[in-house]
């Protein structure tokens, strides 16, 4: 197991560092503090462009016949944001098909699709809502017809824009909920105004928290993603390092093989940044991060900042496969890694330039590098509470892409600098 | 007797620059080594090539009759040049990082570190990390990281370069008991005369990367140096190509060179012919300002063979 005794060298000597390794956190927290109090104030009150696709075919209650899903989209085209004048959102219903068209052109920032059963979901609640309010023990009896019903959201999660309109929509949609429950069980114990349209009109009012999403909670993940790249300078660094001083030369004429010294160093630099990830999350909720998603999310965004730290540590190695000494490798992983993260998406979002479509997914020139997806990922699921069935697409296309990066710079770092110089 | 060691017309080109130039020679299995040469002479090349770091470009070494690139690694042990050592690890986890990597196993490889550790009176710091060790610390480490694994070859890259003399006699020792008492097979490149003098069986004396002369250091100066040295300072140095040209003229002197401004002559019975020579200097208008007499060293032979012009 030699690769271990390579990890556990490596990280004494990371650790036994305490000036490097405070600077290799440092940096990061200084930028998510900076791009908080920048861009953590207030989103704008500016109008969302929001397509509705409403397929609901409508129900009966009371022997009326209802269809919630207008009620919704009305709702929708009315609502505007708290002490404003401003719309929340300009509505438009064009066809499932070209709405999805304008979200690729980004002519509009999202799509709310309607299904068919919701006004029979509705009526559901509702009456399940007077079940249980007559009788609060008939709960999951048989006599309640349960019918559940999905509202899409379908947006792109690497946009902004979709970030903001989402969050509000979100927010809205669970008010909608629990204005019909909290009306329905007012009309029963005989508050006025029992009418079924009436319970509705009471949640088209008080829209608080539209302004809570900001520029800083789109940003976060890109920032914890942007010091995960950047730490493929320190590991170039650190390896050039050893080169540059003869222990390279050392290990190399001994029994280790070039997988235990890279292998070695993988897990080290995984264990910084489970640190990074779990400190920076910290210090950007610490200053107003809208972190949604529970405990297993940071799990989960471990998991993910971890693939993208092996990419980060594959990128190193292939930077000090060029690099002759310590400063070239800072100069050139810098080089590297700041329009690296750029590219990814770390600061803001890049214009379309598709080169195709993979897995049925339009895929981007800069879909290519491992940590677009690590970004995408964090953002699914720190910012927009996603779980894991939201980010498998994106987890498996950057460790497919990580695994590649990793071959390669094993291939390049082994040719040029594990074997005899010729 | 069995030779452990065998270069054969071993050529290294650097784009066009010959580093090694042809060079073939045989190591005998349990003896000292020296190998002398001036700065830039090829000593360093010559060793990574003789290890496994560095390909020839032509010729090859074979190693208990085997191509270096294919024996066991075990076999040979490094101590470079300069010190190669982390700087954020224990000496005791620098030794067992070592150990494990040339796979020693854990009981034995804690006995190993332990002798090592204090045949080189590093016991005391055993738990102190390389950064705060002195230089003569880091440099006994450094040889003890090449000795981890027990190789039976050592190689020895200017082993005494910037220690003290009290650790210089520590590690002189430690040479002669890898020899004496364990039966290794030490390879050493120096600079320094005395170095190579009190610890090779044999010196090879190597100079543009081309073998000039090899065999023991009794052999090098009884063929090259018999005699003895005298020494001259003259009162106007400018004279002294005039002197030595003046000099030669004398009988049964076996040369006249100059060596850092100073006439360096040398005779057998150099005292006998001492009024001959002051005679001489004297008749070209030049006066003697110093004059020492000394048995010929390994120094002389290595002038005499490699000139006296500064190497960079």
């Amino acid at each position: 197991m030699k690769f271990l005794s390579i990890a556990i060298k490596d990280l004494k000597e990371i650790l036994r560092d305490r000036r490097g390794f405070f600077f290799i956190l440092l940096f990061p927290m200084l930028l998510i503090v900076v791009f908080g109090f920048a861009f953590g104030g207030s989103g704008g009150n500016t109008p969302h462009n929001l397509a509705i696709i409403n397929y609901d075919q409508g129900s009966e209650l009371n022997n009326q016949s209802v269809n919630f899903g207008n009620n919704l989209t009305q709702m929708l085209e009315n609502a505007k944001y708290s002490n404003s004048n401003v719309y929340l959102f300009n509505v438009t219903q064009p066809s499932e098909s070209t709405a999805d068209q304008q979200l690729k052109q980004e002519k509009i920032d999202a799509e709310l699709i309607i299904p068919q059963n919701f006004s029979q979901a509705t009526v559901s609640l509702i009456n399940n809502t007077i079940l249980e309010t007559t009788n609060p023990l008939s709960t999951g009896s048989s006599m309640n017809s349960n019918i559940t019903s999905t509202l899409i959201i379908r947006g792109d999660t690497g946009s902004m824009n979709f970030g903001t309109t989402q969050g509000i929509l979100v927010g809205i949609l669970s008010q909608y909920k629990d204005g019909v429950v909290t009306s329905t069980q007012n009309s029963v114990r005989g508050t006025p105004g029992a009418q079924p349209t009436e319970y509705l009109s009471s949640t088209v009012e008080p829209i608080a928290g539209t302004a809570n999403f900001t520029t800083f909670d789109f940003q976060a993940p890109g920032l914890i993603v942007f010091a995960i790249i950047l730490l493929a300078t320190t590991i170039a660094t650190s390896l050039t390092r050893e080169t540059e001083r003869g222990t390279l030369a050392r290990l190399k004429l001994s029994k280790m093989r070039g997988f235990d010294l890279l292998f070695g160093a993988m897990i080290p630099w995984s264990l910084v940044v489970v640190a990074q990830v779990v400190i920076l999350l910290i210090v950007a909720k610490a200053i107003g991060f809208s972190w949604q998603g529970g405990i297993n999310s940071i799990l989960l965004a471990i998991f993910v900042g971890v693939i993208g730290g092996i990419a980060s540590i594959s990128l190193a190695m292939i930077i000090a496969s060029f690099a002759k000494n310590d400063r070239q490798a800072a100069n050139l992983g810098t080089l590297i890694a700041v329009p690296t993260s750029f590219l990814a998406g770390a600061f803001f979002q890049l214009p379309q330039a598709s080169i195709g479509t993979f897995l049925g997914q339009s895929f981007q020139i800069y879909d290519i590098l491992p940590w677009t997806h690590t970004i995408d990922a964090l953002r699914t699921i720190l910012t927009y509470g996603g779980g894991w069935n939201d980010i498998s697409y994106q987890v498996g296309l950057s460790v497919l892409l990580t695994i590649i990066l990793f071959v390669i710079g094993v291939a390049v770092f082994s040719r040029t600098r594990l074997r005899a110089e010729s | 007797m069995d030779y452990i060691i065998s270069a054969q017309k071993i050529t290294k080109d650097f784009d066009g620059f010959k580093a090694v130039d042809g060079l073939s020679l045989q190591v005998n299995k349990g003896e000292v080594f020296g190998f002398l040469g001036p700065n830039g002479a090829g000593k360093t090349t010559f060793i990574n090539i003789m290890v496994g770091l560095l390909k020839p470009t032509s010729g090859q070494i074979l190693i208990n009759g085997e191509d270096v690139q294919k024996i066991d690694k075990g076999l040979i042990g490094i101590c470079p040049q300069e010190l190669v050592l982390w700087d954020n690890l224990t000496c005791k986890e620098s030794l067992t990082l070592m150990g494990d990597m040339y796979e020693v196993p854990k009981k034995l490889l804690k006995q190993r570190v332990d002798k090592l550790l204090k045949d080189l009176l590093l016991t005391d710091k055993a738990d102190t990390v390389v950064i705060k060790l002195s230089g003569g610390m880091k440099r006994r480490l450094n040889l003890a990281l090449a000795l981890v694994h027990e190789p039976e070859i050592v190689v020895l890259d200017e082993p005494s370069e910037g220690l003290d003399p009290q650790s210089k006699r520590v590690l002189w020792n430690y040479i002669k008991s890898l020899r004496d008492d364990e039966g290794k097979t030490v390879i050493l490149t120096t600079h320094l005369m005395d170095e190579a003098d009190k610890l090779s069986d044999r010196v090879a004396i190597i100079d543009h990367g081309q073998l000039i002369k090899l065999d023991t250091t009794e052999n090098l100066k009884k063929e090259i140096g018999e005699g003895d040295v005298v020494e001259m300072k003259l009162s106007k140095p400018q004279m002294n190509k005039e002197v030595i040209k003046s000099l030669k003229s004398i009988q049964q002197i076996i040369s006249v060179l100059e060596v850092d401004g100073l006439i360096n002559l040398r005779a057998m019975d150099a005292v006998g012919k001492l009024p001959q020579i002051m005679e001489k200097v004297e008749s070209t208008g030049v006066q003697i300002s110093d004059l020492n007499v000394r048995q010929n060293t390994l120094e002389d032979v290595f002038i005499e063979l490699t000139g006296s012009s500064l190497r960079e």
